[in-house]
């Protein structure tokens, strides 16, 4: 469970978070969507400890992310939004990495797992330097879900995949236990994986509701999107 | 016409302007050096024109220590600018000659370097003409500026080359080396510009074959980061298996030789090459120990100041890593220091062949002065690493580092003259100067996770 209370963020004079107050419940898949610099990587990046905020506070399961990050960081999967990792490791090394990191003790199986789910065994002997955008967001989304965390938060989530891995990473999403937050601009994913959306504009939380209940009053959820930016005037 | 040279060095300016206002005490101090540098340079030469020694340095040396220097920096530039940057992307996939385009960042990175060279050149003609030393030399002037042109024409078939599957294209290039070598006359470098610009545009007609070019080679035998470590291993892994494969690794032991057997033919023969016979027994006895000092110096730089201040400043876009991972700053810091001690091995080569020239009986000075070194490096540069992490490498800091660390081991260098004076070999105060060299280095990592800690906000820095 994530709960971001009264968070604000300013970039200088730029306010990318206003008071922006969330409750990320378990069991749920959310969506965050909003237009460019609407705040989305800010929020969850504010939520994985990565960024520092002005006000307000966030909590991982209880743990608070400054007063107790280290405990609150454990119960977390992250993946950026553009993933950039150590060029000479290969992908094997980085992954054995974040599990030293995170203290697996089968880390071998997992990568095997995972990676085969994916779709980039092939490619784990060769340096990240090397790979191409899709394949750095693979090893990227294995890093994020080796530890299988309770919470996980994704910034653009199939961005660069291919449709099989898309397919297969949605159906991981959509199956797994636990609070997964998805930043995103793809409406279709929405629908497919979400269980509620909010809406962000200019740091502002301007829109939440049941993802079911937007498709059957709109249609779909870019109907519902614009629709919403209408109605609000925004 | 010529948008990519005024996008680039619009870039290039930019860039420096932003980081002298981020930073503008540490850039008015490296500008100070800069100056000071060019000071001592003309220092020298009054020295050298005006009292004799056997040290015999020639306008060639000059020469060809200039056209190196601006060759590698040419190498490194024109890299920087094109081999590996993604945001030329742009420009090559418009309607625009890709061969233009990448003639154009030639000419914004040779640009760059005749400002370098005429702004240079024209403080240290200032600076010698106070020293009333004649700079009316317009012949050497112009020979000194084609030569540069030639450097740069040739660094950029170098740069191309070098990172191209067809490595061969190289050959031009050494021959011309070969010929310099062997001929050793700045105006024959110059007369071969026409055949430098020749290669150099033929380099750059092919330069699409080394753009963001990259061998996929697979690792499958190394097995040493293929399992799980505690978590300050992991990093200790991970950290040297990068300095392995940049071959640093093998570069910090062969400067460590090579840094060894200059000081120590400096210390035995210094005086005679540099001191005039008259001044010998006044200034003689001062000199090889400097050379020690500065040998020691030097391999510090290199294989503790530069690997320790890179630990942090190269994670410029791969913080997110560690930072969303739970692990403690302190173990992030401990992690990452363990690497040098791998990189001090490196060091010790110098102590063995310095010995050569100075004698055994010095080794277990020049092994402390060493460690003494080492550590008050890694003290400088990790805080101060850890305060720009992100950053880049910068000359800025490697400078400023520098200048502290100068400052620290001749200060100490000096008191262990005064102590040695006083009270003979002095073994318990090397040992007690180190407890307590240690006993800092503690709390300068422990300072440096702090930093790590508030630059998040994290209160549970430990």
């Amino acid at each position: 469970m994530i709960i971001v209370k009264n968070v604000t963020k300013t970039y200088g004079k730029i306010i990318a978070l206003e008071n922006v107050s969330f409750n990320f419940n378990d069991s749920n898949v959310i969506a965050i969507m909003g237009e460019n610099g609407a705040g989305k990587s800010t929020l969850l990046k504010i939520c994985t400890g990565i960024l520092s905020f002005d006000k307000g506070y966030v909590t991982i399961d209880g743990f608070d992310i400054i007063k107790n990050s280290i405990k609150a960081r454990e119960q977390i999967g992250y993946l950026p939004e553009m993933p950039d990792m150590y060029e000479r490791l290969t992908g094997r090394e980085f992954l054995f990495y974040i599990a030293s990191l995170r203290k697996l003790n089968d880390a071998e199986e997992r990568i095997n797992d995972i990676t085969k789910m994916i779709g980039i065994n092939d490619f784990l002997d060769f340096e990240i330097g090397t790979y191409s955008k899709g394949m750095k967001q693979k090893i990227s989304v294995t890093s994020s879900i080796i530890h299988n965390p309770k919470n996980l938060l994704l910034d653009e989530p199939v961005y660069g995949l291919d449709p099989l891995t898309s397919r297969a990473l949605q159906d991981f999403i959509k199956n797994r236990k636990g609070t997964t937050v998805i930043a995103t601009h793809s409406t279709q994913l929405v629908e497919q994986v979400a269980d509620i959306v909010y809406l962000v504009m200019r740091g502002r939380v301007i829109l939440s509701d049941n993802v079911s209940k937007l498709i059957s009053k709109y249609g779909s959820m870019e109907e519902a999107y614009f629709q919403a930016k209408g109605e609000l005037n925004v | 016409m010529f948008e990519t040279t005024k996008i680039v060095l619009t870039e290039i300016s930019r860039n420096l302007i932003k980081k002298i206002k981020d930073a503008p005490f540490l850039y008015f101090m490296f500008f100070g050096m800069i100056l000071f540098s060019i000071f001592i340079f003309s220092f020298a030469t009054y020295f050298l024109i005006n009292i004799e020694t056997n040290l015999d340095i020639s306008l060639e040396d000059i020469f060809f220590m200039v056209f190196f220097i601006f060759l590698l920096k040419t190498v490194a530039d024109f890299y920087n600018n094109f081999t590996k940057s993604p945001t030329i992307t742009y420009s090559l996939s418009t309607q625009v000659s890709q061969k233009k385009t990448a003639f154009e960042i030639f000419l914004a990175v040779l640009l760059t370097e005749l400002i370098i060279w005429f702004s240079f050149s024209f403080i240290f003609l200032l600076s010698l003409s106070t020293f009333k030393i004649n700079i009316y030399y317009p012949f050497e002037y112009i020979l000194f500026t084609f030569g540069i042109v030639t450097a740069s024409c040739l660094g950029c078939a170098v740069s191309i080359n070098f990172f191209s599957p067809k490595k061969y294209r190289l050959l031009p290039m050494l021959l011309l080396l070969g010929f310099y070598f062997y001929i050793s006359s700045p105006i024959y470098v110059v007369f071969t510009l026409p055949i430098a610009v020749i290669h150099c545009t033929w380099s750059l007609s092919n330069s699409m074959e080394s753009y963001l070019f990259s061998k996929r080679k697979q690792r499958t035998k190394e097995k040493s980061l293929l399992k799980t470590h505690t978590i300050i291993k992991a990093q200790f892994h991970r950290e040297t298996t990068i300095l392995w494969r940049e071959k640093l690794l093998f570069s910090f032991v062969f400067s460590s030789i090579i840094t060894g057997l200059f000081s120590g033919y400096l210390f035995l023969y210094g005086d005679e090459i540099l001191i005039p016979e008259q001044l010998r027994e006044t200034l003689g006895g001062f000199l090889p120990s400097m050379f020690i000092f500065l040998g020691v110096y030097v391999v510090v730089m290199y294989t503790a100041v530069f690997p320790a201040l890179n630990l942090f400043l190269n994670e410029e876009k791969t913080m997110w890593v560690i930072r969303h991972l739970p692990v403690k700053n302190d173990t992030i810091v401990y992690g990452k220091v363990s690497a040098l001690a791998l990189c001090f091995l490196t060091s010790i080569p110098f102590i063995f062949y310095i010995s050569i020239f100075t004698g055994f009986n010095q080794f277990v000075f020049l092994f402390w002065f060493l460690i003494f070194s080492y550590i008050a490096g890694i003290i400088i540069s990790i805080p101060l690493g850890v305060k720009y992490v992100g950053k880049k490498s910068d000359i800025l800091l490697l400078y400023s580092v520098s200048m502290i660390l100068f400052l620290i081991i001749g200060l100490m260098i000096s008191f262990v003259n005064i102590i040695e004076k006083l009270f003979g070999n002095p073994i318990i105060f090397y040992l007690l100067v180190l407890l307590f060299e240690i006993f800092i280095l503690y709390f300068s990592l422990k300072f440096s996770s702090r930093i790590l800690a508030l630059k998040y906000n994290l209160t549970n820095y430990s």
